[in-house]
């Protein structure tokens, strides 16, 4: 069976079908949804970062104008532990007993008529605490360490590399590099604050809530009220950006169904901005250490790359692989990479874009462009004399790689040309002018899925399937598949998502969606084709009867004899026939079942130009240009979007945003707009970027994820930027004034 | 948040009398730092918000070099006046170098100059010592993460920053402050408008409880005296100021005829720089007189580990806006 449509839609830049929808305000999203006896809950956290809770006086909160219930770990009813899901271990769940670990810990909920009764009465709440020592800075002795336990999101790959001799390696090296860096916590902060509203009829539970991964809350949820996953439906057909945020089922979700159970009464719980900051994940802050070791043109003899990330007390989360891709970056015999996590009292660090190898790159990136000032080595010169043409931890070659053209492509649009190696050569007015780039080296995910594809008498066709789009695009990439390979018109198709009822799909996480996604709706049109075809097996009016799948190929509305195209029929004229409504097939795709034969990646090179004022120390990024080999790219405005997303997370994390925990108090001392700075408009430059390569070999569609290597890269350019145009070297983000004073 | 009580009055007199017999009552004027401290933060507990916005004190007259600013003149309409860019040009860039554009098309001049400190350890009432929102209680923000912070007329009692962009200009022309109290009106220059934290942060200006600031006096600069206003911010738009400066320079045969400096996040008030505008008035306009006049204009900071690096900027600052008023590089 194959596919010879007029006109491809795959990769083409059609609009988000769902934009109208945006734009009319018609797009529901979790906090929209509201019930006639709908109920507000508000979260009471803690002000201490770790003790006990020696007593609650809820007396006045529960006494205040419409309060309907408020619910403490003294109150509230038992629940069953959560589940450990494919990416991690659950959250600690907060009301379990009296203990607290960070600050912000929720210690109450407050159930009321309206959201101003229940925030005013959250205030009445009362806690009594009995304060400890908290251990709040990553290099503090006394927090414990957690070794390489989990993998990271699955397909990753396990973590710590060991090839070669490394000690010696280096001690026999011509040069010899060895630097700290680090990166501030940051936090996620989709501009949706997260929600959940929870319905309770009888013994099911409906949720409305912003995550990117249903069928995890829907089991998480039936789990841990003990009822049958049946039972339990969780929606989230719109989502306000995640970002790795709505990858666990966080205790605000289960507390909202909790609270609903016990008023029984729909309940609507919506994060405050502060909240955001300590119930959601963020990306850990990390110390790293790189060695390099290389020869005097430019070889590396040897990598060695530690890392330690801050996580929470109690946290079963995930290792932070900072320096997993390190060992399939480059080509070097001697490799060592290690990454461990330390226990604070802090909020939960998770998943954040990119995460572990951002952070990661940044270093590793740095420090290659440290090596290349030492050399006198142009900084992609440098990197084209390390390229590896196979995977090094595995020794196969990669199912396709156009770093390379990655290069060649970016540099040629940034103009790299023009930079003149010197610092501070390159001077405009008060500015001083850099020019820095990076390689990216990324393993995107991918994860089992499944999805249905029906196609009915009035023409058009559904797809349906547990997944979500965050915003980036998926209904519109997955109507984009579903028409090109059925043969229709691209508004023929309407894409179903965002509902846990609908066939099993993986998380909007590890770029690992639009492939998965994809490998299913193919699976699904390839039994449909097989289910048509069974229908027409004895139908002697039809041209198609006795024909194969093999046989066939799919086009303008139907089914043709591959080497025959002239002979077919339309899907109507068959469904017409026989008087079928609609005809549905069921489709899924499991990579884990049987993974590539050849290891994947995806690859780009950013570069950056930065200005800095030569007097004020002030940075600004004045444009960036990325090259990107994602294999096959399905839209190419969508694609184009996710990149400069990407970048302009990347310049967040570079110039601006910190996560400040008090050490003193473990207070986040800036969890709101005012005080936690994003990019504005104006810190935005130009951002170009260019796709390269070609559609991957081994991958469904030729697909090989794009929805986060926009971010990884990004540090390091700009870093390696003001360095060019300085001479100063920044290995601790963000990059402030101070530093550059 | 708590319940209150909202009045809207049309009556200078009425609102004035509302207020001043009321000591849980606060005015209401476009409620950009009102509604984030009583809806959002709860930090402000008011029984009663008496809306001004509909009182008579709107409106921009110009005579005898002086421009009278009713105290509901929003931010863009005072930017927006010919007379403001042409004779007190810096005013304009401070209004435009601060908040947004829908900010600003809501706040007033009057708010402008009574906005609350951005202070985050102010804002968070969780947090138990803030001499200013606590009398007595002490400062957390000296002994934590403290950045955005003042280092000019700070002390371990309070370095909570006056924000305002638009402030540091009008201090710079020393603007007057009309004041209605019940019982009568009176005048107030701007430079004595606030009072230093000492020990008693909560205390941030001559206001008695209930008096209503009407209208501004800002005297326009002499033709010929050039000014500017320079905004250092780690985020290019749509953020407070690091360290920034308003100044005006009259030069006359390089010879500086007559200065005014005003520096903008680092002081606990708009700050006027008096010490240094005395080391440039009679001075040669060349880049050792500012490098000198900036010296003096941040002497005896106080500063925490996050703030140190401000004095340096700060003076940087202030060479780069006298170099710009000045024309003069080197």
């Amino acid at each position: 069976m194959t596919t010879a449509t007029r006109e491809k839609v795959i990769g083409e830049p059609v609009d988000r079908v769902d934009g109208p929808a945006k734009v009319t305000g018609t797009a529901h999203y979790p906090s929209d949804f509201t019930f006639p006896d709908l109920t507000h809950a508000v979260l009471v956290q803690s002000t201490i970062a770790v003790g006990t809770i020696r007593g609650i006086d809820a007396a006045r909160a529960e006494a205040a104008p419409g309060v309907l219930a408020v619910l403490t770990h003294e109150n509230a009813p038992a629940l069953v532990e959560a589940p450990v899901t494919l990416v991690d271990g659950p959250p600690p769940f907060p009301f379990k007993d009296n203990r607290i670990v960070h600050r912000g810990q929720h210690v109450a909920v407050v159930v009321a008529r309206t959201h101003e009764q229940a925030t005013a009465a959250s205030r009445l709440v009362e806690i009594d605490y009995e304060e400890a020592a908290a251990v709040l800075r990553i290099d503090d002795p006394r927090a414990p360490v957690m070794p390489d336990r989990f993998a990271g999101l699955s397909g990753r790959g396990p973590g710590d590399v060991a090839r070669g001799d490394v000690a010696a390696a280096l001690a026999s090296a011509e040069v010899v590099y060895d630097e700290t860096f680090t990166t501030a916590p940051v936090t996620n902060n989709p501009m949706g604050l997260f929600a959940t509203v929870a319905r309770w009829e009888d013994d099911q539970l409906t949720v409305h809530d912003a995550n990117q991964w249903p069928t995890m809350v829907r089991k998480t949820l039936a789990t841990v009220f003990d009822l049958s996953e049946t039972d339990v439906r969780v929606l989230v057909p719109y989502l306000g950006g995640g970002f790795g945020n709505g990858l666990r089922a966080w205790p605000h979700v289960i507390l909202t169904a909790l609270a609903a159970r016990v008023v029984g009464r729909p309940v609507k719980l919506v994060l405050t901005r502060p909240q955001m900051f300590t119930s959601v994940g963020h990306r850990p802050e990390s110390l790293q250490r790189v060695r390099l070791g290389a020869s005097r043109d430019g070889r590396l003899v040897a990598v060695a790359h530690e890392s330690t990330s801050t996580i929470g007390s109690l946290d079963n989360g995930q290792i932070e692989p900072v320096t997993q891709v390190t060992g399939n970056a480059y080509s070097c015999p001697n490799v060592a990479t290690h990454d461990e996590r330390a226990r604070l009292n802090i909020p939960c660090p998770h998943s954040m874009r990119g995460p572990g190898t951002t952070q990661g790159n940044f270093a590793l990136e740095s420090a290659l462009d440290e090596v290349s000032y030492t050399l006198g080595i142009d900084p992609i010169e440098l990197r084209l004399r390390n390229y590896t043409e196979v995977h090094p931890v595995s020794g196969q070659s990669w199912s396709s790689k156009s770093l390379r053209q990655c290069y060649r492509a970016g540099a040629e649009r940034f103009g790299w040309e023009r930079r003149t190696p010197e610092i501070g050569s390159m001077r405009d007015g008060n500015w001083l002018v850099g020019y820095g780039m990076a390689g990216v080296t990324f393993t995107p995910g991918e994860a089992p899925c499944q999805a249905t594809v029906s196609i009915s008498r009035d023409g058009t066709a559904h797809m349906r399937s547990a997944a979500t789009d965050l915003g980036t695009g998926t209904y519109t990439i997955a109507t984009q598949v579903t028409a090109e390979l059925l043969g229709l018109d691209f508004d023929k198709v309407h894409v179903e998502i965002g509902d846990s009822d609908l066939p099993s799909a993986p998380y909007s996480g590890g770029s690992a969606l639009a492939v998965s996604l994809s490998g299913a709706i193919e699976d699904a049109i390839r039994n449909l084709v097989g289910a048509l075809l069974d229908v027409v097996a004895d139908d002697e009016s039809s041209p198609l009867r006795g024909r194969s799948p093999d046989e066939v190929t799919l086009g303008n509305g139907g089914i043709q004899v591959a080497d025959a195209p002239a002979i077919g029929e339309t899907y109507l004229d068959i469904l017409n026939r026989h008087g079928l409504p609609e005809i549905t097939a069921f489709g899924e795709r499991d990579p884990w079942a049987n993974p590539a034969s050849r290891p994947l990646g995806s690859f780009a090179a950013w570069f950056a130009e930065v200005r800095v004022d030569a007097d004020l120390g002030l940075p600004r990024v004045a444009r960036m240009v990325s090259a990107v080999d994602a294999g096959r790219v399905l839209n190419e405005k969508l694609a184009r979007s996710q990149m400069i997303g990407g970048a302009v997370m990347g310049i967040g994390m570079t110039m601006l945003e910190e996560t400040v925990f008090d050490p003193n108090t473990g207070r986040i001392a800036n969890a709101t707009f005012g005080d936690y700075l994003i990019p504005a408009n104006a810190d935005v430059p130009d951002i170009d970027v260019v796709f390269v390569g070609t559609p991957d070999e081994v991958r469904p569609i030729g697909i090989k994820g794009l929805g986060e290597i926009g971010v990884v890269g990004v540090s390091a350019a700009i870093a390696n930027a003001v360095y060019h145009a300085t001479g100063r070297r920044i290995r601790s983000l963000p990059i402030t004034i101070e530093q550059l004073l | 948040m708590r319940p209150f009580e909202y009045v809207r009055t049309h009556d200078m007199a009425a609102a004035v009398a509302l207020v001043s017999a009321d000591p849980q009552a606060e005015y209401l004027a476009g409620g950009t730092t009102e509604l984030d401290l009583v809806l959002k933060d709860g930090v402000l507990e008011p029984g009663r918000l008496i809306d001004i916005t509909r009182l008579p004190l709107r409106g921009i007259t110009c005579a005898e070099d002086t421009l009278r600013v009713g105290a509901l003149v929003t931010m863009n309409e005072l930017a927006a006046d010919p007379t403001v860019s042409e004779r007190v040009p810096f005013v304009r860039e401070a209004l435009l170098a601060g908040a947004s554009p829908q900010l600003r098309n809501m706040a007033t001049i009057g708010g402008n100059l009574l906005q609350r400190t951005r202070c985050r350890y102010f804002r968070d009432a969780t947090v138990p010592a803030c001499n200013k929102r606590a009398p007595g209680s002490g400062c957390a923000a000296v002994r934590g993460p403290a950045r955005m912070h003042a280092i000019l007329g700070a002390s371990e009692h309070c370095i909570a920053l006056h924000a305002s962009d638009l402030c540091v200009a009008l201090v710079a022309l020393d603007t007057v402050v009309e004041i209605q109290g019940v019982d009568a009106s009176r005048s107030v220059p701007l430079t004595q408008f606030y009072v230093l934290p000492g020990d008693r942060p909560d205390i941030e200006n001559v206001l008695q409880h209930g008096e209503l600031i009407t209208r501004i006096r800002i005297p326009l600069l002499p033709v010929g005296m050039r000014s500017g206003y320079l905004k250092v911010r780690d985020r290019a738009s749509y953020e407070f100021a690091l360290t920034s400066a308003a100044a005006a320079l009259l030069i006359e045969d390089d010879t500086i005829v007559r200065a005014r400096l005003a520096l903008g996040g680092v002081g606990t008030v708009p700050w006027r720089a008096l010490e240094a505008e005395e080391i440039l008035h009679g001075a040669p306009a060349t880049r050792r007189t500012f490098r000198a006049a900036a010296e003096a204009a941040l002497r005896d900071p106080f500063t925490v580990a996050g703030t140190a690096f401000k004095i340096e900027l700060a003076q940087r600052t202030i060479v780069r806006i006298l170099q710009e008023a000045s024309g003069v590089q080197s």
